[in-house]
């Protein structure tokens, strides 16, 4: 079995995706959680741009890895604002504290 | 005017205007510290949203005149302006008008109106966007845009633990959603090769497994913001936190607007050989059954509205999907009418609570929530709100004269008339799961009528008049279209038929 380009790529992709999930499932901490994400978003730009790439637009791919960028950061810049928030009313980043509307 | 002219400022004027209005009133808030002068910001989201209006105005009269569908470029990225667009823009705008004059004294006491107003605007303005948008990746980018402010709108109380905790929830189970909608899009675009949904049409001729998982993430990652049944975790704790009129937009059009996304997604690989029908009537069919029993057991009046939209998802999920897998066009049709006056009723349900809730605590400075108890012997006090509450739970339930029957009528008639036996039970469980979901709305109506008032219903304050004009006019709409339906022909006639065309072979 040969190994290409494409394949290392997509295994290096469902390896990030899978390292963020499994973050997101395991941690209790929000900071941890906001990087848990991240790192699947990464998973997703690098699809983007090998995409591009093997459809012959590279350029297509790049733009739309860059816009997701941008979505990303807005994104963690309000999970962040509200992890502050957090700490300050409740006192703790552990999300186990602050599940209390579940009933 | 050109169509093209109104079209383009039909997605600039919400956008241009969101960033406007921040900026004039953080200006007025700083400079007015302590005067009783009321922020701008109220008054010009009013007017931007009316602009819009008249630019959806004019395309709406240009489509009708020209018979067709609109179709612009801004480059490479092409919009397409048809009947489900113009369903969701119209309903987009008459809510958010709405709730932008209902929020004049349910927000008139907070800080940072003005963020409020301006996340608001941007709101109404990405779901415009996303109703048009003919391009994947596009549709994706107003997705985001929605979900971006539709966070900072439920996590609007910073200093509440609560309403924290629901923009939490919100915001991680939306981001990863996200992220799976993403990759989902490269993994078509791998296989197609273009991003425009109609060329992916016809450059499937084959399935394939990277289409099948790529539609996949797709209904997951889309079915995050349609709350479908076990990805609804956020939708009660964000539905009852949010402020009472973003409560309204969240259950009245946001949740419709992942559906609309994720057909319009999938209308791309429909011929992939997905049986994405099948899937659709399958979460519709769990949404209803959870829903309803969830809400059997809550205490809170919100939550219980929330978990009520889980249902009423059920339903349009069932008709959609019987569009899609069955050719079933009076279903689509139906769907399209039920989700009209899903946002219209619920809308409704959500500010009448809203003026309760703000009457008893939020104008005391309380965040209290609204518990069953508080309603006791409401009418006495509050006639009107009272009546307009009613009005919208029982036409929830789907109750004869009123616009939730005769959408729920069409909705089940349209599923009957495909012939098949699974999906006449399917009417049957449909109709019997409606009859179960006055178990919870009934005792509500009975608790205001008849039951002595409680005291915090004596020590509420008077209604102010900016509430009472969104909840006549939503009143005077569901009880209109339950007895005339056919006003609203026109608008769901042609957009169930451009889902249909999207899907047909």
């Amino acid at each position: 079995m040969n190994i290409s380009t494409s394949m290392i790529v997509l295994i290096a992709v469902m390896g990030l995706f899978g390292v963020g999930l499994y973050c997101l499932l395991i941690t209790r901490n929000l900071i941890r959680l906001l990087v848990g994400l991240q790192i699947m978003v990464k998973g997703a730009m690098l699809l983007l741009v090998f995409v591009g790439q093997s459809q012959g637009q590279p350029s297509l791919g790049q733009s739309m890895a860059l816009t997701v960028i941008v979505a990303d950061t807005i994104v963690a810049v309000i999970g962040l604002a509200l992890a502050v928030q957090v700490k300050r009313i409740v006192g703790t980043l552990d999300i186990a504290d602050i599940s209390k509307l579940k009933r | 005017m050109d169509v093209n002219t109104a079209f383009t400022w039909l997605l600039m004027v919400p956008m241009i205007s969101s960033a406007v209005i921040y900026l004039i009133g953080r200006i007025f808030s700083r400079g007015l510290k302590n005067d009783k002068k009321t922020n701008p910001a109220k008054w010009l989201a009013l007017i931007a949203l009316l602009v819009t209006g008249i630019f959806l105005y004019f395309i709406i009269t240009n489509v009708f005149s020209t018979g067709q569908t609109h179709y612009q470029n801004f480059g490479d990225v092409w919009f397409r302006f048809d009947g489900i667009s113009m369903m969701l823009s119209l309903l987009v705008l008459v809510l958010g008008i709405l709730v932008t004059i209902y929020s004049f004294t349910y927000m008139g006491k907070e800080s940072g109106e003005e963020k409020f107003y301006a996340l608001l605007v941007m709101m109404i303005g990405a779901i415009n966007g996303l109703g048009c948008a003919l391009d994947l990746f596009n549709l994706w980018v107003w997705f985001e845009v929605m979900t971006i402010s539709s966070i900072v709108l439920v996590a609007f109380y910073k200093d509440q633990a609560a309403s924290l905790e629901a923009g939490v929830k919100y915001l991680i189970q939306s981001a990863t959603g996200s992220v799976m909608v993403v990759i989902g899009i490269a993994l078509i675009f791998l296989e197609t090769g273009t991003l425009n949904i109609e060329m992916m049409r016809m450059s499937i001729n084959s399935p394939s497994p990277f289409l099948i998982i790529g539609g996949a993430l797709l209904v997951i990652g889309f079915g995050v913001k349609i709350a479908m049944v076990p990805l609804h975790t956020w939708l009660p704790d964000a539905h009852s936190q949010a402020p009472s009129g973003i409560s309204a937009m969240l259950s009245g059009v946001v949740i419709e607007v992942g559906l609309i996304a994720l057909l319009r997604a999938l209308g791309g690989i429909a011929l992939s050989g997905g049986r994405w029908g099948y899937l659709l009537i399958g979460f519709g069919v769990l949404n209803m059954i959870v829903g309803n029993l969830l809400a059997l057991r809550q205490n809170e009046v919100k939550r219980l509205l929330a978990y009520s939209s889980l249902s009423h998802v059920g339903y349009m999920l069932l008709g959609f999907g019987v569009l899609i897998s069955l050719n079933g066009l009076l279903a689509g049709v139906g769907a399209v009418f039920h989700l009209i006056t899903h946002g219209l009723m619920k809308s409704l349900a959500f500010l009448a609570a809203g003026v309760f809730l703000y009457n008893f605590h939020i104008s005391k400075g309380s965040h209290k929530v609204l518990v069953l108890d508080d309603l006791n012997g409401a009418s006495k006090k509050y006639p009107f709100t009272a009546f307009a509450f009613s009005v919208a739970l029982l036409s929830l339930g789907g109750l004869p004269p009123l616009a939730g029957f005769m959408s729920k009528w069409q909705l089940l008639a349209g599923i009957a008339q495909t012939q098949n036996t699974i999906m006449i039970i399917l009417v049957i469980f449909a109709g019997l799961m409606s009859v179960l979901s006055l178990g919870y709305y009934a005792p509500l109506v009975n608790r205001m009528y008849r039951k002595e008032p409680a005291d915090i219903v004596m020590e509420g304050e008077s209604v102010s008049i900016w509430m009472y004009i969104p909840l006549a006019l939503l009143t005077l709409a569901v009880v209109v279209l339950g007895f005339v339906p056919s006003l609203l022909y026109w608008l769901t006639g042609p957009a169930g038929y451009s889902l249909f065309i999207f899907f047909g072979q």
